[in-house]
């Protein structure tokens, strides 16, 4: 399982006051909050932690069906700028995080090792839903392989799972 | 207060939030702020604090648990503010 975020800075500096009174606490937990406060750039935190829990999330909606708005639930565990992991009822997600000047983009995974087989798609991908879950389905193999998908502003990406086979001699 | 008029002044809240206007004007109960009205999920949080505002009444994480749609928002509005009414 595998789920993506991306957010537009520019565009989120727009649509979101992240200052509003209430804004954090209805979001993030005291831990997540004491990252926010104390980093360099507050704002860059706020949509790192953002997006972790976001990718997160995908995945733990499509585990469990569990569809509802529940950013509490999703803590992150910070353990560098661009590494972590989300916990969510029982549920541990590991996050790989790239921030850019105009975008933070986090991928999570259910497995770790799955971070190294994530294969990014583009747009003109023929992506199949059902039940609301994006998925596609490989030309010969007919294999149906998990996507997510995450736009924001100017940003579109797109992944899904490479299951590299092992190779038998 | 009747439902119309809650539906009313939902659609002012969640009007600055929404990029489908299409499902915006035809806005029903069974309207989904994600789905429908591609709300996005950051600015959830903005719907949810408009209306505590707006309603001077406090959404607590287990009702925002369920505030993905018109009714549910809906539902949440009556109940806490029956809640305001017991209380004072």
């Amino acid at each position: 399982m595998i789920g993506n975020d991306i957010v537009d800075l520019a565009l989120a500096k727009k649509e979101s006051n992240w200052q509003r009174k209430g804004f954090l606490d209805k979001i993030f937990t005291q831990k997540e909050q004491l990252l926010i406060v104390n980093a360099d750039n507050p704002e860059v935190m706020v949509w790192n932690l953002w997006t972790r829990k976001e990718a997160a999330y995908k995945i733990y909606n499509r585990q469990t069906n569990i569809r509802g708005y529940f950013p509490l639930q999703l803590e992150c565990f910070y353990e560098s700028e661009t590494l972590g992991t989300v916990y969510c009822n029982g549920n541990n997600y590991h996050t790989e995080t790239k921030i850019s000047e105009d975008n933070i983009y986090t991928i999570a995974v259910a497995e770790k090792e799955y971070l190294l087989q994530i294969k990014h798609i583009n747009s003109v991908t023929k992506i199949t839903k059902k039940n609301g879950i994006p998925f596609i389905i490989e030309e010969f193999t007919e294999i149906k392989k998990p996507v997510s998908i995450s736009h924001h502003g100017r940003f579109w990406k797109g992944i899904t799972l490479e299951f590299n086979n092992p190779i038998i001699i | 207060m009747n439902k119309e008029q809650t539906i009313e002044e939902l659609k002012n809240i969640v009007k600055p939030y929404i990029a489908n206007q299409e499902a915006f004007e035809t806005l029903t109960e069974e309207t989904d702020f994600i789905n429908d009205l591609k709300i996005n999920s950051a600015n959830l949080v903005d719907v949810i604090l408009d209306i505590e505002e707006k309603y001077n009444i406090i959404i607590d994480n287990e009702s925002m648990e369920r505030m993905i749609n018109v009714k549910a928002a809906m539902q949440i509005i009556e109940s806490k503010l029956s809640e305001k009414k017991i209380d004072s």
